[in-house]
């Protein structure tokens, strides 16, 4: 299992995310994100962040999620390397269910180690900015979970 | 042979007809010739159709002829709703709210300028922050921030980075009134913070161009523009603010489609009734995004001039620098239009389009009254960008709208692998260009060929008389995020 790839889209970029269960899928997400913007093996680990965040559905929270480290990034030029991620509710409890058009409320509190990038010395990649809802989907494909995100660039 | 399920009305117009898709109130309609028409995406049809089902649309859901997929509406489109019975959305408008182009001009010709192109450019290059992860070289702090979201434009002339004129020659006056910096999420404070004054990556530039061809010598003459003239163009927006701004809203429009029971066929199309608080709150939002956007262009082209002095050793009046006109392309204006023979106020959606108001049009400037409004089309780093002016059908047929760039024809995957082997900044030196970009990427993702040319999208809306070509404009250097 590949945990992310590149999706082409005509002027922006998409990520193909998998993961054993939902809460890897949020950390494979990040960590693909990162590597759109520099390469992560780059940055040096020197200081952590924490995030709490809460949404009405498991898509509506890797949005938010991946728009939280985007506003790390784009803000204190934040990019992280080590995800803890805590998936509570919907469909990261139990794993159950297909999509989310449900509307339970899931709740992610995450601690990010990770450095900060310099543009005199990190390769600049790509300036997302925004992770949007256009074509997103979460499905479970077999024995892991599979998503699909564009970015606005 | 024309796309199926769709009808062509005349040479540069395609019908996208009411039963194209469920739930259409109109249809939509798209500026290609058969040409462009071969490069019109399945998913940028369906986009147009999508806008169409959307309450209060009044008209026709309109696509300009550099239509590409965006999220939720094409970019590209152009769709007015009525004010009692229809509604805001913030994917109309886009991430990058207040997206824009302005044009300077000189007195300097060509021959003048070719000797000094690569000085230029590597002044531009120091004097303005550009790429991933720059910083402007301003601080605002929180009352200085808020003064940028409610002058917009103004307040950087205030501070001495400008011309009073300027803002005469900028869309709104550089500063669209209603904006409230009460309604601006920490978030967006924090990330716009240090980022006024920036470039921003992906297809934002700063370019040094001359004019090439004049198609209206009158109107040209009274832009001040002439054959062989050096010009600036500066294509950027309101960089990490807006995007936090627009990021902030799509979340509050997602719970208001539920909250009033909005039926949509596409999440990104989230929006609110027109007449709701939260359409308030996103209008007064966006307006202080493109209020900064205003801001940051002026603050580049303070920076260009600079360049300009320090290396032709003489002040901007000497080398005859003003703004022709800066213009958005992707915002939502509340505008009086006629629709079926009456007055009406429509909120007037451009998404990658750009307003073309007519000769006489009261929100223009008294220079421009008697020509119409400038349109700044920017074009590839490779080949061109083009010069218009707003038209009288233009306002009847597209509530005063036309194009805004080439549109992409090519996938960042596809442009890297086309540029695979070749050096793009060679090819672009050996026809005269000098470039310089920031991202190890971004040559071959911005390579000319990624785009579709910028003069069939300029002669489809010149042809449908949506706005008028007024003159070409070829690069000699440019500078990439």
């Amino acid at each position: 299992m590949e945990k992310y790839e590149q999706i082409d889209i005509s002027g922006d970029v998409g990520l193909r995310v998998r993961g054993h269960s939902v809460t890897e899928l949020f950390v494979n997400a990040a960590e693909g994100m990162g590597e759109l913007i520099t390469d992560t093996s780059l940055i040096d680990v020197k200081e952590e962040k924490e995030v709490a965040l809460t949404s009405d559905g498991t898509e509506g929270l890797l949005i938010q999620w991946l728009n939280e480290l985007i506003f790390l990034f784009d803000t204190h030029g934040f990019i992280g390397k080590i995800f803890r991620v805590d998936i509570t509710g919907g469909q990261g409890s139990g794993g159950k269910g297909q999509g989310d058009r449900g509307r339970d409320e899931v709740k992610l509190t995450a601690k990010i180690s990770g450095g900060l990038f310099d543009q005199g010395v990190n390769e600049s990649r790509l300036l997302l900015k925004a992770a949007t809802y256009h074509d997103l989907s979460i499905r479970q494909v077999g024995s892991y979970w599979e998503a699909e995100v564009i970015f606005d660039i | 042979m024309t796309i199926e399920g769709l009808h062509r009305i005349d040479r540069d117009r395609l019908e996208v007809p009411k039963g194209y898709k469920s739930g259409m109130r109109t249809n939509g309609i798209i500026y290609v010739d058969e040409a462009l028409e071969k490069e019109l995406e399945k998913d940028a049809i369906d986009q147009v159709a999508n806008v169409a089902t959307l309450p209060g649309i009044v008209g026709s859901s309109l696509a300009m002829p550099d239509i590409h997929t965006g999220y939720g509406f094409s970019i590209g489109g152009v769709a007015a709703f009525d004010l009692k019975e229809g509604i805001i959305s913030p994917g109309g408008v886009g991430y990058d709210i207040n997206c824009g182009v302005r044009l300077l001009r000189t007195t300097l010709v060509r021959e003048e300028v070719l000797p000094k192109i690569k000085e230029l450019i590597e002044g531009f290059y120091r004097d303005i922050p550009t790429g991933v992860g720059s910083k402007g070289k301003l601080r605002l702090d929180s009352a200085e921030h808020r003064k940028v979201l409610l002058r917009g434009a103004r307040w950087v002339v205030e501070q001495g980075f400008g011309e009073k004129e300027d803002l005469d020659h900028t869309e709104s006056h550089g500063c669209i009134e209603g904006a409230d910096p009460e309604l601006i999420s920490e978030k967006a404070y924090e990330r716009g913070k240090a980022q006024l004054g920036t470039l921003g990556s992906g297809n934002h530039f700063t370019e040094v161009q001359y004019v090439d061809e004049v198609y209206d010598e009158k109107i040209a003459n009274s832009l001040g523009l002439f054959r062989n003239q050096i010009t600036v163009m500066i294509h950027t927006g309101s960089r990490g603010f807006g995007h936090q701004v627009c990021t902030d809203f799509i979340e509050v429009m997602q719970k208001a489609v539920q909250k009033y029971g909005i039926e949509l066929p596409d999440r990104e199309l989230a929006c609110t009734p027109f007449n709701s608080p939260e359409a308030r709150d996103y209008l007064a939002a966006m307006r202080a995004a493109a209020n900064f956007a205003w801001a940051n262009r002026q603050l580049i082209m303070h920076w260009v001039k600079e360049s300009f002095m320090n290396i032709f050793r003489t002040g901007p009046k000497a080398l005859g620098m003003g703004l022709i006109y800066d213009v958005a392309h992707n915002i939502a204006k509340i505008e009086d239009h006629t629709v079926g023979g009456r007055e009406v106020k429509l909120v007037v959606h451009r998404k990658g389009a750009t307003r073309a108001f007519p000769p006489g049009h009261p929100e223009l400037p008294d220079v421009y009254k008697h020509v119409g409004q400038p349109v700044i089309i920017p074009g590839d780093m490779g080949r061109a960008s083009f010069v218009l002016i707003g038209t009288e059908r233009g306002m009847k047929e597209s509530f005063g709208s036309t194009c805004h760039g080439a549109g992409r024809l090519m996938s960042r995957h596809q442009a890297i692998k086309r540029a695979k082997g070749r050096s793009i900044w060679r090819e672009m030196q050996d026809l005269g260009i000098t470039v310089r970009a920031t991202g190890r990427g971004t040559l071959a993702e911005e390579m000319p060929e990624a785009y579709k040319d910028v003069a069939n999208v300029v002669d489809v809306v010149h042809s449908a008389g949506l706005s008028k070509k007024v003159a070409k404009l070829r690069p000699l250097g440019v500078i990439k995020g």
